[in-house]
């Protein structure tokens, strides 16, 4: 396994996380649990850690505010609790926010932290990267903004990429194909797209328009087509723009018909293997969790795991990181793995 | 949660029907509640990947696993001298558990002989039995399995209480047991 992927974590006071330790990862990690568990905000967090570095890190926090609020929050709520409700929303800290509270997401790859030292509309983060310290100050107007019309720059390590199962842009789609250009693996969409939808004849990019080419009526733009179906492409060209990096992937079978499964798992474990990339992925269904089990096993591929998240009876949330032996063997006797 | 932790599939299905009998657990959960080893070798032996497994479930208190019952054959002396009868079997499993050091109940229930012999036992009536063991004698089965399995099977797929006669007074500690396990 490539010595720079992610194999444990430590995170405390993030987000539903007080004091949380995992791990055991390896190259693919699909990871199940109930609903509110913190499954998302587990990728969350290896994220920020991932973005470590002093010209990424305060913009990948934002980025994960944004995309987070975007979907989940109304504009009107960023107020001066903002932070408060984004950070700290079901963690028994919630109740108790303190600010100059420092956040920690430690990683065998980065160690990092962050305190916001206000709530309110000038807010100052104090980091620190590595051992390193580092201050910022940041305006929640220049967040509104950015949340609203998405263009305010935020630029992260683009070797770390999150995808969520609706609303990617034209930009992204085009930017990341270029990557499946690069290594002459257009054929592999093409051909994933035509068992997808067998009157789909191919995928083009035309004039920076994302197209697919449609039996009898031509080219059609991607926007047109259904949420499944983007997320679907999203997966594959994702996954070749983060070679040597990280693709976390939210609800990985969000409008994905269960017949695909076993395809998108063969590309994901292949091609993250030829392109030295790590995955993580999140889901709820049991014929996703099935469908990894008979390909990585197939493939033979032993390079993975399963990551069961649940809350103990004090209600703290850990994590069951299951190697390849242990997963098989709880698929195998039919044990139920989607979180306690 | 429990785990009754056992050596096969057999002794997972018949300790499936006893459960429905006596009307314990949730019929969902079934599958969840156990966990098979392969073999009595490998059920005593502390080094096996799935008792790493079950350590950190318990470790992280997955489940809020509380309580675990091992089931298991008896089997005989003169084929294992280290684990085989009753008596070897009871210091096996108690070795096991000093070295599983799992901070939750743990009880145990182990089969006389084994789980064949066992059943076979539970034939009722007594003619009945004689007719099953007269079979076992004119085949001289004995002589090609010393386990019983044929003649187990034949009465788990035939005769008389298909498959299992759970009111027999063989099954009552076992059904104290997983009691007590679901208490």
């Amino acid at each position: 396994m490539n010595k720079n992927f992610l194999t444990e974590i430590e995170i405390k006071n993030f987000k539903c996380f007080d004091d949380f330790k995992a791990d055991g990862f390896k190259r693919v990690n699909l990871i199940g649990g109930k609903n509110n568990v913190g499954k998302t905000a587990f990728m969350e967090a290896c994220y920020i850690n991932l973005n470590g570095d002093e010209q990424y890190y305060v913009n990948s926090i934002l980025r994960v505010i944004r995309q987070r609020d975007k979907f989940f929050i109304s504009n009107n709520l960023i107020t001066s609790h903002f932070f408060k409700a984004f950070f700290f929303y079901k963690t028994s800290l919630s109740k108790t926010y303190q600010k100059n509270l420092t956040h920690i997401i430690n990683s065998n790859v980065k160690t990092t932290s962050f305190v916001f030292e206000k709530q309110f509309v000038n807010t100052n983060i104090k980091y620190t990267l590595n051992g390193e310290n580092n201050d910022i100050n940041i305006l929640i107007s220049d967040i509104k903004e950015s949340i609203k019309y998405n263009n305010y720059p935020l630029e992260t390590n683009n070797k770390v990429i999150s995808i969520l199962p609706v609303g990617i842009s034209d930009e992204i789609i085009v930017e990341r194909y270029s990557f499946l250009q690069i290594n002459n693996e257009e054929k592999i969409l093409n051909d994933e797209l035509k068992i997808f939808d067998s009157n789909i004849i191919g995928f083009k990019i035309i004039k920076n328009s994302p197209e697919i080419d449609y039996k009898l009526n031509g080219y059609i733009p991607l926007s047109q087509f259904g949420d499944g179906m983007k997320h679907f492409i999203n997966i594959i060209i994702s996954l070749f723009a983060s070679n040597n990096g990280y693709l976390f992937i939210d609800e990985i079978d969000n409008g994905i018909h269960y017949t695909q499964l076993d395809k998108l798992w063969e590309i994901i474990l292949t091609v993250s293997k030829e392109l030295n990339c790590q995955v993580f992925a999140t889901t709820h269904s049991k014929e996703c969790i099935e469908s990894y089990y008979r390909t990585a096993k197939r493939l033979e591929d032993e390079d993975i795991t399963f990551i069961e998240l649940g809350k103990n009876k004090e209600n703290k949330i850990k994590a069951m990181v299951y190697p390849y032996d242990w997963f098989v063997d709880e698929i195998e006797q039919e044990h139920e793995v989607r979180g306690w | 949660m429990v785990k009754i932790i056992v050596e096969g599939d057999d002794d997972k299905n018949l300790l499936i029907a006893l459960l429905r009998d006596l009307n314990l657990g949730d019929k969902k959960n079934f599958p969840n509640y156990f966990e098979t080893m392969g073999g009595k070798a490998k059920l005593l032996d502390f080094e096996q990947e799935k008792y790493k497994k079950i350590s950190k479930q318990i470790e992280l208190k997955l489940n809020n696993f509380t309580k675990v019952l091992f089931i298991f054959d008896c089997d005989f002396e003169k084929d294992d001298k280290k684990c085989g009868g009753f008596e070897k079997s009871e210091q096996c499993f108690n070795k096991l558990k000093e070295k599983l050091n799992w901070n939750i109940d743990i009880d145990y229930y182990i089969f006389n002989r084994n789980l064949d012999y066992f059943l076979v036992d539970t034939i009722t009536p007594e003619n009945k039995k004689q007719c099953f063991i007269a079979f076992e004698g004119c085949l001289k089965l004995k002589e090609i399995t010393p386990n019983r399995k044929p003649i187990a099977n034949l009465y788990r797929d035939l005769y008389p209480y298909k498959p299992y006669d759970f009111s027999h007074e063989n099954f009552n500690l076992l059904k104290q047991k997983l009691t007590d396990l679901f208490g």
